[in-house]
């Protein structure tokens, strides 16, 4: 347990310090990479809960606890990779991120809200609660996806 | 609705069970689409079910009952054109089966929904959950199709709302009910109407076929081979 907050803090701090001189100096490609790297870390580890929740793989607490920890650190990776700098790159962005910025960063809250929750479900082991809690995560990704990515 | 008219039973019931359980599934498909989340489970279950659906009917529009078969509501272009003077005019449209140009329409919403229902199979939302066929295709492919699923849901909706339209149109204007037609199976048609003898396949056949589709849809889904 103190590892993990002690890990939490540490990637927080490293994630914090590099975000400070990131946003002096980075390129918007990097940017864009930054946050698609967040984002493919995230499907990595979002998506074998989904499979578990659905029968699709055997269920494995551990694992769900696992993924569901490293989840809550990620969650506040990919909005730093979010500056106008890159409107101008191509990527499936929809401009509306930069013109509705406070809907954006809300709906990115109310998704890192969810994965918060998720992690804490996810210690408890109880299957049926964490699958509520997953879908409930899962439609607060699909509340940028939705409005904030090309289809 | 004065006017005389005799009754003709010309939908069977698979027609009639096809058309409502498709109504409502289309529904669910709707709304499980937009909630997202664990609703993405059943969205999948129940498009399978949709493909199924759409199999049987193709089947039974070539072994079906007279007026569910594609030969009895496929036009040729003289008769649509014939068919849309007398719709613009106030002579009365009743036809026992489909009309010529509802005849089309059930033709292209089948083809938009077997396009629907088989693109989805190849999608994935990028969040967790994937089409049963998503592993035989690249990233890059899923994606496109996933794109196509999108958008080919709103020409669906569109060509839904063309429907209802064209039988509301029947109803109040027209003063054909379709929807109690489509119901009971029992058309009110004008005395002038001629009708020929309407032939009925048995409803286990129905059963058979959709049976079969079923089992087509469980291999193409579960079976991967």
């Amino acid at each position: 347990m103190k590892n993990k907050i002690l890990l939490a803090a540490v990637a927080f701090a490293i994630g914090a310090g590099a975000s400070f001189q990131a946003a002096a100096q980075a390129k918007p490609e990097q940017l864009v990479k930054q946050r698609q790297s967040a984002m493919a870390l995230i499907g990595w580890y979002f998506g074998p809960i989904g499979a578990m929740m659905r029968g699709d793989r055997p269920f494995d607490a551990a694992v769900v606890a696992r993924n569901a920890g490293y989840l809550e650190v990620l969650s506040h990776m990919p909005s730093e990779g979010f500056q106008p700098a890159t409107k101008d790159e191509k990527t499936k962005a929809k401009p509306e991120i930069w013109s509705d910025k406070a809907k954006f960063d809300k709906a990115m809250e109310t998704m890192q809200g969810e994965i918060s929750k998720l992690a804490q479900v996810a210690k408890g082991g109880d299957m049926g609660a964490i699958k509520t809690q997953f879908g409930a995560t899962g439609k607060s990704c699909a509340g940028c996806h939705d409005d904030f990515r090309m289809k | 609705m004065s006017q005389p008219h005799h009754a003709v039973k010309v939908w069977d019931l698979p027609v009639r069970l096809f058309h409502w359980v498709l109504v409502a599934l289309f529904a669910f498909m709707f709304f499980s689409g937009k909630m997202k989340g664990n609703w993405m489970e059943w969205h999948m279950y129940s498009g399978y079910m949709i493909l199924a659906l759409v199999l049987f009917r193709v089947l039974w529009g070539f072994a079906g009952s007279t007026y569910a078969r594609f030969s009895s509501f496929l036009a040729g272009p003289g008769a649509c054109i014939a068919f849309m003077k007398k719709l613009l005019s106030k002579s009365p449209t009743h036809v026992p089966g489909h009309n010529p140009l509802g005849g089309w329409m059930v033709l292209v919403l089948l083809l938009v929904l077997l396009a629907q229902a088989g693109t989805g199979l190849f999608a994935n939302d990028d969040i967790s959950i994937e089409g049963p066929l998503y592993k035989f295709v690249s990233k890059d492919w899923s994606d496109q199709l996933t794109s196509f699923h999108y958008y080919n849901f709103y020409v669906l909706l569109a060509l839904a709302a063309i429907h209802v339209a064209a039988v509301v149109f029947h109803v109040f204007v027209k003063k054909e009910n379709l929807v109690s037609a489509m119901v009971t199976g029992i058309k009110k048609l004008d005395p002038s109407t001629e009708v020929p003898a309407v032939r009925f396949v048995s409803s286990w056949r129905a059963l058979g076929l959709f049976v079969l589709a079923l089992v087509a849809v469980i291999l193409i889904v579960k079976r991967p081979f």
